[in-house]
C-alpha cells in the first residue's frame, strides 16, 4: 500500500501585503505555511497507512525552503519527502506543474505501484485547483474532487467508496484503484502528532530531486518554457468608494437606522415591505 | 523507557539561553533535544534590540561565518531626556565601535532566534518545535529523570534537564525553585513596533553614513510620561524599533493602555520626525523579569538548571538580556558536559554551574545593581523631574540673552528647586549611586 | 461559413453545464460574455458545447442566449456528471473543432472538467477569472483573476496554445437578456465509450440539507466575527427573512462552526452579487470582499469607526450592531415609525 500524497508550500494569504505602488507582493516577512488543504490529505494518507499498513511519500515542487514543508509532513507521519527543485522549474503555470508531478509519480511506480493518490483541493495563494485534476489526466487515474470522505477502502480488490461534496449534496462514488482525490478538509481532522514523529522529523532530510536527476524532466515541458500561460499583468483590485458613513452615537439609533433604509429605497435596490423606510 | 526517547540532555524553550545550553552540549557530544513550544524557535519573541557580540562569540566563536542576521553594527548610542515638548541628547559616536566585529548589532529576534536554532541543529542538536512541556519529570527521591510535552507519546527522558522557559516561569515553579508568581512589582511590560522605513531615508536621519552604521537609543522622561521606565529608538537595517518598556505595576496603578503609551511616545514632537512616512508591520508585547539578583530562583537542583529570563537574568539598568542569557546558557551546557562526564548529576555537582556564573558579568551586574528596582520604586518622580529639569535649563541656557550669566545660572538652579527640595535631591543621589554600586 | 477557408474561423465556446436537464444559470452568463468577446475580435462566432442525457432540448435556449451552434453528445453513459467522459467528450469535440477560446463555469463541476480538458489537450486554463477581454494588440484572451487571497489581480495571457481556456465563478458576470427567438445549429458527435470503460460509477446521492442558493440571492445579510457566536445568527437570519433574503457570513465564523460553509462569501466561499448585501460585525478583510465586491449596495453594520469595510460599502452604520440589527428589523417590518 503506497499513498502519494503531493503538497505546496505557500505564503499565509491572511499575512500578505501588497506594495501598492508596484503591485507586487511583499515576500518578505511574510510567513509560509502548508496549503490548508493539504496537510488534511497528508492526514488521511496517515491514517490509511495506519489502517493498512504501507508507505507514505510526500512530494512537492518548490524552492529548496520547501524542504521545511516536508518535514512537517514526516512530523505528521509521513514515511519519505522529496522535494523537487530546480531553477528550470520556476514560473510553472499549472500545466507544467502538473507534469513535473505526474512525472515524479511515475518514476516512483517504477519502483513500485502507487495506489492512492492525495491532493488539497485547491492551493490558497493561486486557488486554481488545477494541478490534482490535471496529474488526475496526465497519469490515466479516475479524478475525485472534492473528496470530503472515504467511505470504504480495499487495497485487495483495488476499490474504494469516496465520498464527493457537490453542488447538489454529497455524491457517492465507487472508484477503481489507483486514484487521484483532491480533498476538502472534512476528509480527515489533523490530529497532532505525537512526539516519536516529531523526534524522528527532527533529523529527517528529505530527498532533493532535480531536472536531471535521480529521474530527467523533459526540459521542453517545465517552467516557463512548459507554460502556455503567462502572466500580462498585476495590479491591486480597484476599490469601491465609500458612502455615508453614520454614527449611532451620534445620530441617535432609529435615525441612523432610517437614514441607511432610506438611500437603500432610494437606489432602488430592493423593495422594502414598508417601502417608506420606516420614517413616518 | 524505550531508548529512541532518551537522551543525554534536554533543553526546555529556544530562546537564547536555551539554544546557547543545547548548542553547548551537543558541541560537548551530549545527545541533546531542544524543545521549542512556538512554531519556531524565537516564534514568541518580539524584540528589535541590542546584541553584544561577547556573549555570542563566547558560544559560537566562529559566528561571523555562519552569517548571523544582523541588523546594523552600533556606531552611536546614548540617550535622549523628554520633557513634554522639548528634548535633551547625549550621543556618542566613535570610530572605535566600526572595529569588526562591532560589539553589538542591532538585530530582531525573529529572526535571529531561528539562526541561532539553526547552528545548535547543526551542531547534532534535535530541534522539536510547536511543543510545550507540560512537566517536569521526578524519580521517587525528587530527581528531575526528563519531562512532559503536550503531544501524544509526549515523555522523553534525560538526566539533565536544563530550563530556559523565559519569563512566564511555570516550570521553574512546579519545581519549587521560586516561590510563586513575579508579582507586577517585579516584571515589566515592554510594547514595541517594528516600522519599515527605505535604509537611505533611516541613514539621513540619523546621520549615518551607511548600512555599517547605526544607532541605539533610550529615551527618558516623558517617553514614559515621567513614570519608571524607559523607552527605546533602534535603526535595524530597512526599519526602526521603537517601543516602551515599564514596570507592569506602573501600567495598572495609572490605568494605562500599552499601546496608549507607546502611541504617545511616537507622536511626541522630537520623536516624530524620526518615524514619518514609516510603515508599522509588527506590533507585539513582552514581559521582562525585573527580578534582582535577590530575588533569583534556585539554579540548580538534582538533574535540573535553569537559565535566562526564567531565572531572572536580566540587568535592568543596562536592559540587557540576551547576552546574560547566552552566556547563563553556556555554563549551564558546559556544567551538563562536566555532569556526564562524572557521571553525577546531584545538587551537590549542579551547583557549579552558579559557582562558575558568579565568576561572570551576569551575577556579578545583577549583584551590583541588585537594588536598582527598588531605587525606581522608591524615586517614581526620578525620571520625570530630571528630565523635565534638563530640558527647562537647556531652555535658560540658550535663549537668555541680554541676561547676566550670573542670574541665569541662578534661575537654572531655582528651576530644580522648585521641582525638588535640596534634601530630596540628595537623597535621591544617594539611592542612585547606592544602587548602582550594589 | 466556409470551414476550408485560409484561415479558419476564430469560435468561441461555452460550456453548457446542466444537471438531471437544468442547466446552470453561469452557462447563460458566460454566453452573454461571448458575446462581447466576439464584438471585438474580428469574423468569431459564439458556439456551445452541451454534454448529458436527453438533454437535446436545452440547445434551444442556448441559441436565445447567443450560441449560433450547439456541439451535443448525447449519450446514457452522461446521465449524470463523471470526470472521464465528460472529458474525454469534450477532449474529442476541442481536437476536433479547434475552438479559439473556451469559456467554463467555475463550479465545483465546471472546475473538475476544465482541468482535465487543458491538460489533454495541453493548453493554458485561468481559472476563477473576473473579467474577460480581447487584448486590442495581439488579439487574444486576456483573463484577469485575483490571486493570493484577492490582495493582487492578475491578467493572465495564453498567447501560443490553443483554445485559450478560462473558468469563471457563478454571478461574476451579469445575466444577458435572452433573445425571444433565436434559431441555431444542432451538431451532435458520438462519445463511443463503454460503461467498462468508466472506471467509476455513482452509487448515490445524498441530498445537501437545505439548498440555499447564496450566489444568486437578491438579498443577503452576512455576519463576520462581530456577530460574536452562533446565537447572533437567529437575529441575522430574521432581517433576511424581513427582507426575502438569505444568511451569510465570512470565513472565520464558518470556521468557528457558527454556521454552515455553504453560507460562506468571499475568496474561498461564494461570489455574491446580490442587490443588498449588508455586512454585520464584518470587518472587511480583502478575502471576504473579493466575494461580494459585485453588490448594488452594501451596508454595513461596524462597532470600529476604523473598520475597512466602510470604505468600500454605501451606507454605513458605526454601532453595535445587537441594537442596530433589532432596529432595522423593526423598521423594515414597519412596525414602529423610526421614532
Amino acid at each position: 500500500m503506497h499513498s502519494v500524497v503531493a503538497i505546496k508550500q505557500v505564503p499565509d494569504t491572511s499575512n500578505v501585503r501588497i506594495n501598492p505602488e508596484t503591485g507586487t507582493l511583499i515576500r518578505e516577512g511574510v510567513p509560509t505555511i502548508i496549503n490548508p488543504y493539504d496537510i488534511h490529505a497528508v492526514e488521511m494518507a496517515v491514517r490509511i497507512k495506519e489502517q493498512f499498513g504501507g508507505t507514505v511519500t510526500v512530494i512537492t515542487m518548490g524552492p529548496p525552503k520547501a524542504m521545511e514543508a516536508l518535514i512537517e509532513c514526516v512530523e505528521q507521519g509521513a514515511d519519505r519527502g522529496i522535494l523537487i527543485s530546480d531553477r528550470r522549474f520556476g514560473a510553472a503555470d499549472t500545466l507544467a506543474t502538473s507534469y513535473v508531478l505526474a512525472h515524479t509519480v511515475e518514476a516512483l511506480q517504477e519502483a513500485g505501484p502507487v495506489d492512492l493518490l492525495l491532493f488539497g483541493k485547491q492551493a490558497i495563494d493561486g486557488d486554481t485547483g488545477q494541478v490534482g485534476p490535471g496529474v488526475a489526466a496526465r497519469l490515466h487515474v479516475p479524478l475525485l474532487s472534492n473528496a470530503v470522505a472515504i467511505e470504504s477502502f480495499d487495497p485487495v480488490a483495488r476499490k474504494a467508496v469516496i465520498h464527493r461534496k457537490i453542488e447538489q449534496g454529497i455524491e457517492v462514488i465507487e472508484t477503481s484503484l489507483p486514484a487521484l482525490l483532491t480533498v476538502e478538509k472534512e476528509i480527515a481532522a489533523v490530529k497532532r502528532a505525537p512526539l516519536p514523529n516529531l523526534i524522528n522529523a527532527a533529523s529527517y532530510k528529505p530527498e532533493l530531486w532535480t531536472a536531471d536527476a535521480p529521474v530527467p524532466f523533459d526540459i521542453e515541458q517545465v517552467g516557463i518554457k512548459g507554460s502556455p500561460t503567462i502572466v500580462g499583468k498585476a495590479f491591486t483590485p480597484p476599490a469601491r468608494e465609500a458612502g455615508a458613513i453614520m454614527s449611532v452615537a451620534e445620530k441617535g439609533l432609529s435615525e441612523a437606522v432610517a437614514d441607511a433604509l432610506a438611500m437603500i429605497v432610494q437606489a432602488s435596490v430592493v423593495t422594502l415591505p414598508n417601502q417608506n423606510g420606516g420614517r413616518p | 523507557m524505550a531508548s529512541k526517547y532518551t537522551f543525554d540532555a534536554i533543553v526546555v524553550g529556544g530562546g537564547p539561553s536555551g539554544t546557547a545550553a543545547a548548542l553547548t552540549m551537543a558541541r560537548g557530544g551530549l545527545k541533546t533535544v531542544l524543545i521549542e513550544r512556538g512554531r519556531f524557535a524565537g516564534a514568541k519573541n518580539f524584540f528589535g534590540g541590542v546584541m553584544y557580540t561577547h556573549a555570542l562569540a563566547d558560544v559560537l566563536p566562529e559566528y561571523l561565518e555562519r552569517k548571523p542576521p544582523f541588523e546594523r553594527p552600533v556606531t552611536e548610542q546614548g540617550y535622549w531626556m523628554l520633557s513634554p515638548d522639548s528634548v535633551v541628547r547625549i550621543m556618542h559616536k566613535s570610530e572605535h565601535y566600526k572595529q569588526e566585529p562591532a560589539e553589538a548589532h542591532t538585530v530582531l529576534r525573529a529572526q535571529f532566534d531561528p539562526w541561532f536554532a539553526e547552528q545548535a541543529a547543526a551542531a547534532g542538536a534535535l530541534l522539536i518545535t510547536k511543543t510545550t512541556v507540560t512537566h517536569i519529570l521526578q524519580d521517587a527521591k525528587g530527581r528531575v529523570i526528563g519531562v512532559r510535552t503536550d503531544r501524544p507519546d509526549g515523555e522523553v527522558y534525560a538526566p539533565i534537564v536544563v530550563i530556559a522557559e523565559g519569563v512566564n516561569n511555570l516550570l521553574t515553579q512546579k519545581l519549587g525553585l521560586i516561590k510563586n508568581d513575579l508579582p507586577p512589582r517585579f516584571v515589566a511590560l515592554a510594547v514595541k513596533e517594528y516600522i519599515s522605513l527605505p535604509p537611505k531615508e533611516i541613514q539621513a536621519r540619523f546621520g549615518l553614513s551607511g548600512a555599517n552604521e547605526g544607532a541605539a537609543i533610550d529615551v527618558f522622561g516623558d517617553a514614559t510620561m515621567g513614570l519608571p521606565g524607559t523607552a527605546f529608538l533602534y535603526t535595524d537595517r530597512a526599519g526602526l524599533s521603537i517601543g516602551v518598556g515599564m514596570l507592569l505595576e506602573e501600567f495598572v496603578s495609572h490605568k494605562l493602555r500599552p499601546y496608549e503609551v507607546l502611541a504617545r511616545f511616537k507622536n511626541h514632537p522630537a520623536i516624530q520626525p524620526y518615524l514619518d512616512g514609516g510603515k508599522p508591520l509588527e506590533y507585539g508585547a513582552h514581559l521582562i523579569p525585573e527580578t534582582g539578583y535577590d530575588r533569583m530562583p534556585k539554579l540548580s537542583a538534582p538533574g535540573v538548571m535553569v537559565v535566562g529570563d526564567a531565572a531572572g537574568m536580566v540587568d535592568a539598568m543596562h536592559r540587557e538580556g540576551t547576552n546574560l542569557a547566552m552566556t547563563a546558557g553556556k555554563m549551564a551546557g558546559s556544567t551538563a558536559i562536566a555532569a556526564h562526564q562524572a557521571n553525577d548529576f546531584s545538587a551537590g555537582f549542579l551547583r557549579q554551574y552558579r559557582k562558575n556564573l558568579e565568576a561572570t558579568f551576569v551575577l556579578k551586574d545583577m549583584k551590583q545593581y541588585r537594588r536598582m528596582t527598588d531605587f525606581l520604586d522608591s524615586t517614581p518622580h526620578f525620571m520625570g523631574t530630571y528630565a523635565n529639569f534638563l530640558n527647562d535649563a537647556a531652555l535658560r541656557y540658550f535663549t537668555a540673552h541680554g541676561m547676566p550669566k550670573r542670574d541665569m545660572e541662578k534661575q537654572i538652579v531655582g528651576l530644580l528647586q522648585e521641582r525638588r527640595s535640596f534634601f530630596g535631591m540628595a537623597s535621591d543621589m544617594l539611592k542612585l549611586l547606592r544602587a548602582m554600586r550594589g | 461559413m466556409s470551414e476550408q477557408a485560409e484561415k479558419p474561423t476564430p469560435r468561441i465556446w461555452v460550456f453548457i453545464e446542466q444537471e438531471e436537464g437544468q442547466p446552470h444559470p453561469v452557462s447563460w452568463e458566460l454566453l452573454g460574455a461571448a458575446g462581447r468577446l466576439a464584438a471585438e475580435l474580428p469574423g468569431s462566432v459564439v458556439e456551445a458545447v452541451l454534454l448529458g442525457h436527453d438533454v437535446a432540448e436545452i440547445a434551444a435556449e442556448a441559441y436565445r442566449y447567443g450560441a449560433s451552434r450547439v456541439y451535443l453528445i448525447d449519450d446514457p453513459l452522461l446521465e449524470t456528471y463523471r470526470n472521464m467522459p465528460y472529458g474525454v467528450g469534450v477532449s474529442k469535440l476541442v481536437t476536433k473543432y479547434q475552438p479559439e477560446i473556451f469559456l467554463i463555469g467555475a463550479t465545483t463541476l465546471g472546475r473538475d472538467l476544465a482541468s482535465t480538458i487543458a491538460t489533454r489537450v495541453k493548453t493554458g486554463l485561468t481559472a476563477d477569472c473576473t473579467e474577460l477581454a480581447i487584448d486590442p494588440k495581439q488579439m487574444i484572451l486576456a483573463a484577469t483573476r485575483p490571486t493570493f487571497g484577492g490582495n493582487l489581480m492578475a491578467t493572465i495571457l495564453c498567447r501560443k496554445h490553443r483554445p485559450q481556456m478560462a473558468t469563471v465563478r457563478p454571478r461574476v458576470l451579469t445575466m444577458p437578456e435572452p433573445l425571444p427567438a433565436a434559431e441555431g445549429e444542432l451538431l451532435r458527435e458520438p462519445l463511443d465509450l463503454s460503461e467498462s470503460d468508466i472506471p467509476v460509477r455513482r452509487l448515490r446521492l445524498i441530498p445537501g440539507e437545505e439548498q440555499i442558493n447564496i450566489e444568486y440571492a437578491d438579498v443577503i445579510v452576512a455576519g463576520g466575527r462581530g456577530v460574536g457566536g452562533p446565537k447572533g445568527f437567529t437575529l441575522l437570519e430574521e432581517l433576511a427573512e424581513s427582507l426575502g433574503g438569505v444568511v451569510g457570513a465570512s470565513r472565520p465564523v464558518i470556521d468557528a462552526g457558527w454556521i454552515g460553509h455553504e453560507h460562506q462569501v468571499g475568496q474561498t466561499g461564494k461570489t455574491v452579487r446580490p442587490k443588498l448585501y449588508i455586512a454585520a460585525g464584518i470587518s472587511g478583510a480583502v478575502q471576504h470582499t473579493v466575494g461580494m465586491s459585485g453588490a448594488n449596495f452594501i451596508l454595513a453594520i461596524n462597532s470600529d469607526p476604523n473598520a475597512p469595510i466602510f470604505q468600500m460599502a454605501n451606507a454605513s452604520i458605526v454601532g453595535d450592531l445587537y441594537e442596530v440589527i433589532p432596529e432595522l428589523i423593526r423598521q423594515v417590518k414597519g412596525a414602529g415609525n423610526g421614532q
